[in-house]
């Protein structure tokens, strides 16, 4: 597009309201800074009010801080659960989006079945499915003389919950990967064959790339939403914050206070993650920019 | 200039594009000598950007066979192409389209040697060398680090001309290169285009710019309802065309420019 016509800012020496349009764009910051400043009192009042009623309960805010390093210890091995699950889920949806893709029945036969049992069953039956039926097949395979396939059935807890998020995610965001795949206009991968490349080359370097940075927003949301979620493997006993806050609350009956604590630090992790994620938008975007 | 004696480097026969029922292909023939220049016009739905497609397979034609330098590749009716041979008469020619399609994640010069780092498996700097000449020749140089977003439309389609010509096809296909660009900005690919044609670039150009191809065809081709109705050089076709359909085109073309 051609931009010169476009009136662009004026300067003190060209136009002779300057002074007028700086007065205005003063008042206009004052009115923004004044709404901010109004939006954060709101915010604070909530807590102040939270806590008062909280307070006047009976709740004990000084046995959740006097326990929360307990808890904190779990952060990493959620953040390493969620990490994990995130990439295989990554891995699992870039393929069930390029079999859905595919002009193969046998592929979009697969990723359509994978992505319809897996959106309509709860993730709290894969979880349970995964960690106690699949040793129970797995029983029978030893059996049956094949201890490899039997143990291979058998996951520990974390594998099991690794293995539950990511098919679950991965079913979510074979949506999202087809859909930004498919955001990517006709004519790029026309122009790639035009100069002869193959499908590999195609998708590699020059849709991926683009759908990537179309989708980063979603992938990011996933991966807020599994941190939460990943409180569920906590039923399997693996330490992380849900279990260990609620192994505290059971033995002092602390409820409010520790899972209070729990859900502040899961709080804390997704506004983390979010400003992670808007800093990656921002930086793949970097050659978008006029 | 075409010289007569040389074996033609494109030759079409009877190619024929069904899209369903929608007949757009009738049998079309012809040939294009090396070093050539050949016009397509037509109205708007008459086959033109179909028949170029199908040169350079991004439509599989429905029946016929194309010729393209050493390549040759049969269509029989109901059968698909084979991938490989569709690759090989793809390599044999090169594609400008009238929206560039430059890839937008890629700078300049990137976007000229993907086809040579990716499909001719050149090394970097060897591609990258090819590729600087290239954009030197469409005047670019000095745009090889910068991004297409910063890139006027007119400077958009040189990159994509580099693009096309950085693979060494044997003949370049031009789908309306200039429609998509303000007025401003059409003579400076026209200019790249002329200066191709004196080269000795052998080209097939759809386009509407009358004077382009009063000026640099060597031959011009009056597409109607997927048929091939008249051909041969701009000074007959585009001032006493022979066929009816072709003289109602351009007198009705030339009333809506108001020229
Ligand atoms: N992929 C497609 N599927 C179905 N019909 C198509 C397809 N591509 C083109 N057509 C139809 O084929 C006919 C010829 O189209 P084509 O784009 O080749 O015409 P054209 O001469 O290039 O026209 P224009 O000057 O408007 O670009 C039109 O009727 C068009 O609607
Ligand atoms: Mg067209």
């Amino acid at each position: 597009m051609d931009l010169s016509n476009v009136m662009q800012p004026g300067d003190r020496a060209s136009d002779p309201d300057w002074e007028m349009g700086l007065r205005l764009l003063a008042v206009q910051r004052r009115r923004r800074l004044a709404f901010a400043v109004r939006l954060a009192a709101v915010w604070l009042a909530l807590v102040a009010a939270l806590a008062f009623v909280l307070l006047q309960l009976n709740v004990d805010p000084l046995y959740a801080v006097d326990h929360s390093a307990f808890v904190l210890q779990g952060v990493l091995t959620t953040i390493g659960v969620s990490m994990a699950s995130i990439s295989v889920a990554t891995v699992l949806a870039l393929l069930g989006a390029l079999g859905k893709l595919s002009r193969s029945s046998i592929a979009q036969g697969i990723a359509g079945f994978y992505v319809s049992l897996i959106r309509g069953t709860p993730l709290l039956i894969q979880i349970y499915l995964i960690y106690l039926g699949l040793p129970q097949i797995g029983q029978q395979f030893a059996n049956r003389g094949m201890p490899g396939i039997g143990g291979m059935l058998t996951l520990n807890a974390i594998q099991s919950g690794i293995l539950a998020l990511s098919v679950n995610y991965g079913a979510y965001m074979t949506e999202i990967f087809r859909a930004g795949i498919q955001s990517i206009g006709h004519g790029q991968r026309e122009a790639a064959k035009s100069i002869g490349m193959g499908e590999w080359h195609i998708l590699r370097r020059v849709i991926l790339p683009q759908a990537v940075r179309v989708i980063i927003p979603d992938i990011g949301n996933q991966f807020i939403a599994m941190q939460k979620d990943s409180s569920l493997v906590s039923i399997m006993g693996i330490w992380e914050i849900t279990y260990r806050a609620n192994r505290l609350a059971r033995k002092d009956i602390k409820f409010m206070e520790m899972f209070l604590l729990a859900a502040a630090i899961y709080w804390f992790m997704t506004i983390v993650s979010s400003w992670a994620e808007g800093w990656l938008e921002r930086r793949l975007s970097h050659a978008y920019e006029r | 200039m075409p010289t007569n004696d040389s074996k033609p480097i494109v030759q079409v026969e009877n190619l024929h594009k069904w899209f369903d029922l929608l007949h757009v292909l009738r049998g079309v023939s012809f040939t294009v000598d090396p070093q050539e220049v050949l016009v397509l016009i037509g109205r708007s739905g008459s086959g033109k950007s179909t028949l170029l497609r199908c040169l350079n397979m991004l439509e599989e034609p429905s029946a016929g066979s194309i010729t393209i330098g050493p390549v040759s590749v049969r269509v029989e009716p109901g059968k698909h192409v084979d991938r490989r041979q569709a690759t090989a008469i793809r390599l044999q020619t090169g594609m400008v389209f009238q929206e560039f399609n430059l890839f937008p994640h890629m700078t300049a010069l990137q976007n000229v040697i993907e086809g040579l780092v990716t499909v001719k498996k050149l090394p970097r700097e060897e591609a990258a060398a090819i590729g600087e000449k290239y954009l030197d020749k469409v005047g670019l140089l000095p745009k090889r680090d910068v991004h297409p977003v910063r890139l006027s439309g007119g400077q958009k389609q040189r990159v994509a001309i580099a693009r096309s010509l950085a693979m060494e096809p044997k003949v370049l296909l031009f789908d309306e290169p200039t429609s998509a660009l303000d007025p401003e900005l059409i003579g400076e690919v026209l200019d790249v285009m002329r200066r191709l044609a004196l080269e000795g670039t052998t080209m097939m150009v759809v386009t509407h710019e009358m004077s382009f191809a009063s000026d640099v065809a060597d031959r011009v081709l009056y597409l109607d309802h997927g048929v091939i109705v008249e051909q041969g050089p701009p000074t007959q076709i585009l001032k006493s065309p022979q066929d009816e359909r072709t003289a109602v085109f351009l007198r009705s073309f030339l009333e809506s420019r108001g020229d």
